[in-house]
């Protein structure tokens, strides 16, 4: 589904990502974790678009597409989704109007009829329900006045009713108290299914308890020095980034 | 004073005043008109060097020769035309003068009156006057202007607890084809204790296009009069065509517990000001405005408000937005004038704008004049282009660049236009700005 090969990216005048490499495939479940600064922000915001970033090598390939070529939001119409680090407060758009806005201009994408308001609401009642949402979300402000919790779960919201065919996370799991990454975890999993692929890019292996990834890869520099299965998540628990570092200076 | 003798005047004062004793010789009261006049004339028009025109060149409108404003038959239907169609109550004049026509009037209501200025003035010059000169007397230059040649307007009067149902809207229309011509409407009202009063005030141009169009000049003075416990709310909008002058002046003055509430939305004209004067002379006394601007192309906007608290236990709240594109240019000043009695003041002001293009500008000054000492006033200012990341997130959702940025636009004006109460104001204007800023490419 995703392949990235050799992708040297640059912000300003700092080269953030070295050669990063990674291939998903389609029903997998990959987690990126790595140091503060090694890159992993990075690259989920180069993989949605997000312009101020220089890519001067290497190429991304997304169900045989171009990722790169393409405007973030026509990567979101062909199913890439982000949830942010830091979701973005929008006084003055809807919630509601923003959701219909985003999963009508998907569908329209990919050839089906605009669902209807009333359709509409039904759907994300659901979808609230199982984000354990509070009603008065429908008639608030994109992330207006949310609480960095209601945050995070409002992206997840906004996933589960775009349902995209690549979903990236980014450090989704910060800032949340056990509770709510449980909510979180089980929107996440809810979601988890053959033809989708899931990258959660995050810092503690603490979400992994809840998410159980298929690959973890540990990125530093801006390059994956080294991936494994689930056990390596616990293993950079116990022992830090230090020992992949040295193993990958020895290599 | 040289400039008062006639034969030192300007070639354009003196256009000015052939025009003003042609019109007025034989007007029953020239006498009153000529004062009013001969102040304009001493004063000339303002130039940059006064610091309230710092930022509004007025060359281009001084060089021109305007005519004295006649009316035009307009072959239109209100009810098809997209103003706000379903007003009851509606004045509309045809390039300054009232038109029977189209205007129309519910049955008043016990102790309200509303007429149109320039009939009671032919039927009743004296009363009418006398009326007219127990208003506060014109301050600016513009408004001497007005007096010396008012001829039509709106006369609103309500006698105690008297109110009205619906808003009494006022549309001022310019027709299309017209030579230069200038007018000089007057809105005068004058709200008894705890009475009540919704007013639209609403300036538009027909047939605005580049070959349509006439260069006119909008000159309107509004007075206010509100006494103990009177509510005013106050909407005016001004869309009027592409090659308009337009200077407005509104001065208001609240008794106790008078509120007073304005929208004041400034999408249209080349050229246009406004004057907007508030003065809380009794103590529990309110105002509130809200301001939305929106210069594009080579438009200038400028509004200037002045908030007097001369009453104790006043209290203002202020929220004015610019929104400017193209080369369009704005011009924000808010001066909160708290005098020296007027302990226990609330004054909080705020100018938020929104500059979409490098050739845009909007110069901002709050300005606070403080004279006594327990008061609470903020005030804020910022000036800013769209934000990138709100832009990148919104896009990350699917939505086109070009309709993020109308969502976020539109946003950054909902506060101004959620705050408008009357429903049909409301949906007029979102529609209004739905229009104005979609279906564009806007490019940075």
């Amino acid at each position: 589904m995703l392949s990235i090969s050799n992708l040297h990216v640059r912000a300003g005048d700092r080269q953030i990502l070295n050669g990063l490499s990674l291939e998903v495939g389609a029903g997998e479940v990959h987690a990126i974790m790595g140091p503060n600064g090694s890159g992993k922000s990075t690259l989920a915001q180069v993989l949605a678009g997000r312009e101020g970033y220089e890519v001067t090598e290497g190429s991304v390939s997304y169900r045989g597409k171009d990722l790169l070529a393409l405007p973030p939001e026509e990567r979101a119409r062909e199913g890439v989704f982000l949830a942010f680090q830091y979701p973005v407060e929008i006084p003055g758009v809807n919630n509601v109007y923003l959701l219909k806005a985003g999963l009508n201009a998907v569908r329209k994408h990919r050839g089906e009829p605009e669902v209807d308001a009333f359709e509409f609401l039904a759907l994300i009642r659901e979808k609230m329900k199982l984000m354990q949402m509070d009603e008065s979300f429908l008639s608030r402000g994109v992330n207006e006045g949310f609480s960095g919790g209601e945050k995070k779960r409002n992206e997840i919201l906004q996933m589960s009713v775009l349902e995209p065919s690549l979903a990236m996370l980014d450090e989704t799991d910060s800032g949340l108290d056990i509770d709510a990454l449980r909510v979180v975890a089980d929107g996440v999993n809810s979601l988890r299914n053959p033809e989708r692929a899931i990258v959660l890019v995050t810092h503690y292996q603490r979400l992994l308890d809840y998410i159980e990834p298929d690959r973890v890869h540990v990125l530093s520099g801006g390059r994956i020095l080294k991936s494994g299965d689930k056990s390596l998540a616990l293993e950079l628990e116990k022992r830090g980034y230090d020992w992949v570092k040295q193993e990958a200076a020895a290599a | 004073m040289s400039a008062a003798t006639a034969g030192t005047l300007s070639p354009k004062l003196e256009r000015y005043r052939e025009l003003f004793e042609k019109r007025f010789a034989s007007d029953a009261l020239i006498e009153h008109r000529r004062d009013a006049f001969n102040q304009f004339i001493q004063a000339g028009f303002p130039t940059p060097r006064d610091e309230a025109w710092k930022y509004t060149n007025l060359r281009r409108l001084e060089s021109r020769d305007f005519a004295v404003a006649e009316s035009a038959p307009v072959g239109i239907d209100p009810g098809q035309h997209p103003w706000i169609s379903c007003t009851a109550n509606r004045l509309v004049f045809i390039n300054g003068h009232w038109s029977p026509a189209l205007s129309s009037m519910m049955p008043q209501p016990p102790g309200a009156t509303v007429l149109s200025l320039g009939e009671w003035l032919k039927h009743e010059p004296e009363r009418a006057q006398a009326y007219l000169s127990n208003s506060p007397s014109a301050q600016t230059v513009f408004e001497r202007l007005n007096a010396a040649f008012a001829e039509d307007g709106v006369v609103i009067d309500l006698a105690a607890d008297a109110m009205f149902d619906e808003p009494v809207h006022v549309v001022h229309l310019w027709t299309a084809g017209l030579q230069s011509s200038m007018s000089h409407p007057r809105i005068i009202v004058r709200a008894g204790r705890n009475s009540r009063l919704t007013l639209i005030e609403q300036y538009l141009g027909l047939g605005d296009s580049a070959l349509g169009c006439s260069e006119v000049f909008t000159n309107s003075v509004v007075g206010v009069e509100l006494q103990n416990g009177a509510q005013m709310e106050h909407y005016r909008l001004q869309q009027e065509g592409s090659r308009t002058f337009h200077i407005g002046q509104i001065s208001v003055r609240a008794q106790e517990h008078a509120r007073y509430a304005i929208h004041d939305l400034a999408f249209g004209g080349l050229l246009s000001r406004l004057n907007l004067t508030i003065q809380l002379q009794g103590s529990g006394s309110h105002a509130e405005l809200k301001g939305l601007f929106t210069p594009d192309n080579s438009q200038h906007i400028d509004t200037q408000t002045r908030i007097e608290h001369i009453a104790p236990h006043t209290t203002s709240e202020e929220d004015y937005r610019g929104i400017a594109e193209g080369r369009g240019r704005g011009v924000f000043n808010g001066k909160v004038f708290v005098h020296q009695g007027a302990q226990k003041t609330d004054a909080r002001q705020s100018s938020r704008n929104l500059l979409l293009s490098p050739t845009a500008e909007i110069d901002t000054k709050p300005e606070l004049e403080i004279y006594a000492n327990d008061v609470k006033c903020s005030h804020g200012a910022t000036t800013g282009q769209l934000d990138t990341t709100a832009l990148f997130y919104l896009r990350s959702r699917g939505i086109s660049e070009n309709d993020a940025r109308t969502m976020l636009i539109q946003a950054f004006a909902q506060s101004i236009v959620s705050s408008i109460r009357s429903p049909e104001v409301r949906g007029y204007v979102e529609t209004l700005l739905k229009g104005r800023f979609s279906l564009r490419q806007v490019n940075p």
